[in-house]
């Protein structure tokens, strides 16, 4: 069986999704001819028309809030942000239209509609093709907020996210698209928004992370237990709502809390899961939470020294861990 | 029949339009005007909250545009839009409901007081983030063409909100598109304080049309035969599928752009001009010159109006207001219930 790589996922999930619901549309930019800057979009051109998969003008504002229009008179819009650094023209529909279409309405409008937001780091992309800006929608209630880790995560949230009744955001991390790759099942799968996944069990300390992270996160635990320490790493997936029971019962089991997130990390994700672990399990903590963190600086830099300065990594992990362990 | 007792039918006066349309659209312009100089006073005893944006003064550039639209065409208005909702459908109790924000707003309460919308009726509730709405409409208007139904949307604004990069950018795409939308700009010469000439290096708003692709006209937005007939040309030719039309409609707001606003910066001379050009008076005068009005007619619709304002007061004021945790629903799907602050607290 060939394996499906995670951008070949995404792909999979958009074209089943269109062929199931005709009221499932693609618009944004380099979508259509060029089938998107990373491929995501490949082929759905051909197999759809321009009329399901429109090539916008470079117009985020419009891409986000166009979309919102045309899901409140009954269409199931996937707008594509090419890259998270420029989705920020794009925020007050996001946060002024999106977020608040139900509430400021009574629930009479709703806007259902899946955003594809294109990050992260570790791709040598320099300092506006690189950013991870999850935090900002994370702290907005209104939004749901994902991220997939794994081909198989990339597939079903997506689907589950166009199926839903409300907006997401479905940040897809690009230094995944074509290295992570696994066996999918063929029949139509779906996986819940707002559970996370314990991917690997353990004993001495839980590991929370989700994207990339998971992935720097599972080799540290690997490289952990040749040190006799048992680590428990947990892949969020959905960011808002997030999986607190989950969390908190590998913290009670585990009384050690190691956080990782990619980007910078003053009011990050971290922040609020590092928060929510001492007002509801301080009595079973060994030792304080523990983040490891992008650098609180504007964002990814350059040069390939600076970038790896940045970015945690897994020995970054094992001596955050380690340090964790000794206190 | 020949074709000159058809045009006799269809155009039996000097404006162009049938006797029950002229009416129609009088009675919507006296029901917004009557209605808003009411709510007006109500903030003034302090019966709601928060504050009111009176639209007094350019009601006919809402009326007009909207007066004669399908249910199914969609309205993304701005916060001065009272005369389109009242003029697609939304009942008074509604419109005094959602300024009362008790428990049978609209809302539930939770907007604020002039965001009048109504689903059914399609009338989006508006965001405070002007010309928002106009790239939400656009998207309506991208959903229609997609689905091959021959709806059109109204965008309201504005001068001001042309200013914003988000309106270009939807402007632009329903040139490129030729959606199903007609752009209607409000210039009431002044965006809260800022005149409309720190607003723009043009003088008529209008010619922004042309940077996309559609077409573009001014006119007296105190008018409301021209404006209603402009707007429907527009919309007709939206709903045709020959693209959109940006009509910008001159007017002005008599009274601050809230009611805390004393609008000092504006000069006594230009409020008495503006004053003169009243789009109500206007427009009464030809009703009564063709017979369609008289001063017996006018006091009996008048009365119709006040008797109904005064039934959505009473029952607005009686009306209890929403169970504070009200404030936890319609953040989400039935999917996603809102972490209550109880639950955190165990």
């Amino acid at each position: 069986m060939k394996k499906t790589t995670f951008i070949e996922a995404i792909t999979e999930a958009l074209y089943e999704e269109m062929e199931r619901d005709e009221r499932v549309f693609l618009i944004g930019e380099d979508i259509g001819i060029y089938g998107g800057v990373f491929k995501a979009t490949k082929g759905l051109l051909d197999k759809f028309g321009p009329e399901r998969v429109i090539d916008s003008p470079i117009s985020e504002v419009y891409i986000v809030g166009g979309s919102v229009g045309a899901a409140m008179v009954g269409m199931k819009p996937v707008p594509e942000i090419q890259f998270a650094d420029f989705i920020t023209p794009a925020m007050d529909q996001l946060i002024q239209q999106a977020a608040k279409m139900r509430y400021r309405t009574g629930g009479q409008w709703t806007c259902p509609l899946t955003v594809r937001v294109c990050c992260g780091g570790d791709v040598g992309g320099g300092l506006y093709h690189s950013q991870i800006n999850e935090q900002w929608f994370f702290s907005q209630p209104g939004l749901i907020v994902v991220m997939p880790s794994t081909a198989y995560d990339a597939k079903g949230l997506l689907k589950s996210a166009i199926r839903g009744d409300d907006p997401v955001i479905y940040f897809e991390h690009k230094r995944l698209y074509r290295w992570i790759k696994e066996d999918l099942p063929e029949d139509d799968f779906t996986v819940p928004i707002g559970k996370a996944a314990v991917r690997k069990e353990g004993s001495d300390l839980t590991i929370v992370s989700y994207g990339l992270m998971l992935h720097r996160s599972l080799q540290a635990a690997e490289n952990m237990e040749k040190n006799g320490i048992s680590a428990e790493v947990i892949d969020m997936r959905t960011l808002r709502p997030w999986d607190m029971e989950t969390i908190m019962e590998s913290v009670k089991k585990t009384s050690h809390a190691l956080l990782i997130q990619e980007g910078s990390r003053t009011g990050g994700v971290m922040a609020e899961i590092s928060a929510s672990i001492t007002e509801k399990v301080f009595d079973y903590l060994d030792a304080p939470v523990t983040r490891l963190c992008g650098l609180d600086v504007p964002a990814i830099p350059f040069a390939p020294p600076m970038e790896h300065f940045f970015l945690p990594n897994s020995d970054k992990i094992v001596s955050a861990a380690t340090k964790l362990m000794e206190y | 029949m020949s074709a000159k007792s058809v045009v006799k039918k269809i155009i039996p006066n000097k404006t162009g339009l049938p006797e029950d349309i002229l009416l129609g659209l009088y009675i919507s312009l006296v029901k917004t005007r009557t209605t808003d100089e009411r709510l007006r006073k109500l903030f003034r005893q302090g019966r709601f909250a928060g504050t009111y944006f009176s639209a007094v003064g350019q009601e006919a550039t809402t009326v007009g545009p909207t007066f004669g639209l399908r249910k199914e065409d969609i309205i993304a208005p701005s916060h001065r839009e009272i005369g389109a909702a009242i003029t697609k459908g939304i009942p008074l109790e509604k419109i005094f409901a959602q300024v009362y924000a008790r428990s049978n707003s609209p809302d539930k309460g939770k907007s604020h007081p002039c965001h009048y919308g109504d689903r059914e009726l399609g009338v989006i509730h508006p965001s405070s983030t002007v010309a928002s709405q106009s790239i939400v409409g656009t998207g309506c208007a991208m959903a229609f063409q997609l689905q091959k139904k021959d709806n059109v949307v109204l965008g309201f604004f504005g001068e001001g909100g042309t200013s914003r990069g988000g309106w270009h950018e939807a402007l632009n795409f329903a040139g490129i598109h030729k959606l199903p939308i007609v752009y209607i700009c409000q210039n009431n010469l002044w965006a809260e304080s800022v005149p409309s000439t720190k607003q723009a290096g043009i003088e008529n708003f209008s010619e922004r049309a042309k940077a996309y692709g559609f077409p573009g006209e001014t006119i007296d937005g105190n008018d409301l035969v021209l404006v209603h007939k402009r707007a429907y040309e527009a919309v007709q030719r939206a709903r045709a599928g020959d693209g959109p039309t940006l009509i910008e409609c001159r007017t002005y707001r008599w009274y601050g752009h809230s009611e805390i606003d004393p609008a000092d910066y504006r000069s006594p001379d230009e409020i008495e001009h503006w004053k003169k050009k009243d789009p109500v008076i206007r427009h009464e005068k030809i009703l009564m010159e063709l017979g369609i009005l008289t001063v017996e007619k006018r006091a009996a619709i008048i009365e119709d109006i006040n008797q109904e304002i005064e039934e959505a007061i009473k029952v607005c004021e009686t009306m209890k207001y929403v169970d504070p945790e009200e404030a936890y629903n319609d953040v989400y799907s039935e999917a996603f219930p809102v972490r209550r602050e109880e639950d955190t607290d165990d």
